[in-house]
């Protein structure tokens, strides 16, 4: 069986890499459309290590090569206010993401309203949820500022909740003279029909399945200065309802998700400072009693700092801090109810990383941190909660391609 | 030991400060000492009726974010590689924008599907003909090689 799931793994990556290149060849002679419909991709493939603990798979003083991000998309600008996308993305992560393909987004994008200080429309399908500052990119390692995103705010755990949602996203921006104002606002129906989400909300191997309401999601950002400052608010409400299986122990509660993000960013010609603060507010009700319900809200930070050392080299150092519980920050509480270690509570990461852009298509990244505390790591890849330790390293090489 | 930890601290935010300060300098001075940087202008296909133009929508146009001429004509935007020195000109005294966060506007549209990348050309005199061939296109380039067959867009 797992030899078998290996080989159709790696059957998969060869059909997505062939797929990717033959859309490369396709990409060129589709500039024949004067570059109105552009096919992209990307893939990326991260080499894991840690020296306690499992994450993106078996890494625990190994390496795991489980941690693929391989996509394409097209998109067409049917007139200059009708935009078509889709984009197809194999997402493999250790035991929260086996690769199977999905549409990533999907979306008809209307701009009813263009002048020259601004516009405004509407994105119908599937659509990336807008979610602090990188969420819409997260799986395009081009576009993030190390191998992995800090997992206070951009949780591995709970990704497929947040990645994308059907539904309709209203936007407008604002080309002002000292700055650029841009506001969504956004119902849709997030994925919730994956394990990985499932297990994010109610544990692992339950007989029920979650249902997901309407989630609204509002985004508002403004650029000074050309960029120059980023300042960005995001508030996203998720209500989750159980349906309980048969012979379940848990009863038809609901789940609701309230995290507001406050994100901040100075761009310097060689520097940039990056901080982002997010207050989630999660409650849970009527599971009934084998069940942690109950409201409690919880606190992540980071400050991030990246320097261009020369043109092909960047480099970054973070601090990234996870607190499940504001008000039980070292996890004394819930250890003493529930017998589980404290420090699956919260976690304080330092990171440093390189980036080298060998050409502008290929990019080599290696990164390390050092984590007090296993807040953020999912239960897939870890499933004796007992085995953790607290003090953790580990280590991250990361090559990726794009078209 | 307790009581040295607060110096210690102002010391080293006091170090940190100035490595700021140092590092918000030294461009400067390096640019100052520099020769004089081309003047970069942008480009319009002639029939462009525009004549100028807020600094605020061309960096919209160039990020790819507004992507219509008034009256529902599409824009068409021609760019010359990341690494080309007009376009860290262009970038940084035109738009007023630094080339890598135009990069990173692009791969964000593009990998989110509200955008597309814009047309990269690979030389001057390629961006020349191919503005002067396409209608509703905007480029850029040095003021000294405008030919007749592009129109000069100023900045309002």
């Amino acid at each position: 069986m797992c030899v078998y799931s290996r080989f159709a793994k790696a059957a998969r990556s060869i059909a997505l890499f062939g797929a990717l290149s033959l859309s490369a060849a396709l990409a060129q002679a589709v500039d024949f459309l004067d570059g109105d419909l552009q096919v992209h991709g990307f893939a990326t493939g991260t080499l894991v290590n840690t020296s306690d603990n499992n994450w993106f798979g078996k890494s625990d003083d190994q390496i795991s090569k489980d941690y693929w991000e391989i996509g394409a998309n097209a998109s067409w600008r049917v007139t200059p206010d009708v935009q078509l996308s889709a984009q197809a993305l194999s997402y493999t992560a250790g035991g929260t993401d086996d690769g199977d393909a999905r549409l990533d987004y999907g979306l008809v994008d209307w701009t009813a309203v263009s002048s020259e200080a601004g516009r405004g429309g509407i994105r119908l399908g599937r659509f990336k949820t807008a979610y602090g500052l990188y969420n819409k990119t997260r799986d395009v390692a081009f576009t993030r500022p190390s191998i992995i995103l800090p997992q206070s705010i951009y949780f591995e755990r709970t990704r497929n909740l947040t990645v994308s949602a059907d539904g309709g996203e209203l936007y407008v921006e604002r080309y002002g003279e000292n700055g650029t104002l841009s506001a969504s606002f956004a119902l849709g129906q997030p994925q919730t029909d994956t394990e990985a989400a499932q297990t994010a909300v109610i544990g692992s191997n339950r007989p029920g399945h979650i249902d997901s309401k309407l989630a609204p999601d509002l985004q508002v950002m403004y650029e000074g200065a050309g960029g120059r400052y980023v300042l960005g608010f995001t508030a996203v409400h998720l209500e989750l309802s159980y349906k309980p299986g048969v012979g379940d122990r848990l009863q038809a509660g609901t789940h609701r998700l309230t995290p507001l993000i406050f994100s901040a960013q100075y761009n310097a010609e060689d520097w940039s400072l990056t901080s982002e603060y997010a207050s989630r507010r999660i409650s849970a009700q009527d599971f009934g009693p084998f069940f942690y319900n109950g409201t409690t809200v919880g606190e992540s930070y980071y400050l991030q700092g990246t320097y261009r050392l020369a043109p092909k080299w960047e480099g970054v150092l973070r601090y990234d801090a996870y607190y499940a519980d504001k008000a039980d920050r070292d996890g004394k509480d819930f250890s003493a109810a529930t017998r589980l270690p404290g420090f699956t509570r919260f976690a304080r990461d330092w990171t440093v990383g390189v980036r080298f852009d060998v050409t502008p298509q290929f990019m080599l990244r290696a990164e390390a941190h050092r984590v007090n505390g296993t807040g953020f790591l999912p239960v897939q890849d870890n499933p004796n909660a007992q085995d953790l330790r607290q003090y953790w390293d580990t280590f991250m090489l990361l090559g990726s391609f794009r078209f | 030991m307790e009581k040295l930890l607060p110096i210690k601290f102002v010391t080293s935010r006091g170090r940190l400060l100035l490595l700021c300060v140092l590092a918000a300098v030294l461009p400067v001075a390096t640019a100052a000492a520099q020769t004089a940087e081309p003047v970069m202008v942008v480009i319009t296909h002639p029939t462009t009726s525009e004549e100028g133009i807020p600094r605020a929508s061309l960096r919209a146009i160039f990020g790819m974010l507004l992507q219509q001429w008034p009256g529902r004509k599409p824009v068409k935007v021609f760019v010359l590689r990341d690494d080309a020195s007009e376009h860290a000109t262009f970038s940084k005294s035109v738009l007023q924008v630094f080339p890598h966060q135009l990069r990173m506007a692009w791969d964000r549209q593009v990998f989110s599907g509200q955008g597309q990348y814009p047309e990269q050309v690979s030389s001057p005199q390629e961006m020349l003909s191919r503005v002067a061939s396409t209608p509703g296109a905007i480029g850029y380039v040095k003021a000294s090689e405008v030919d007749q067959n592009v129109r000069v867009l100023k900045i309002r």
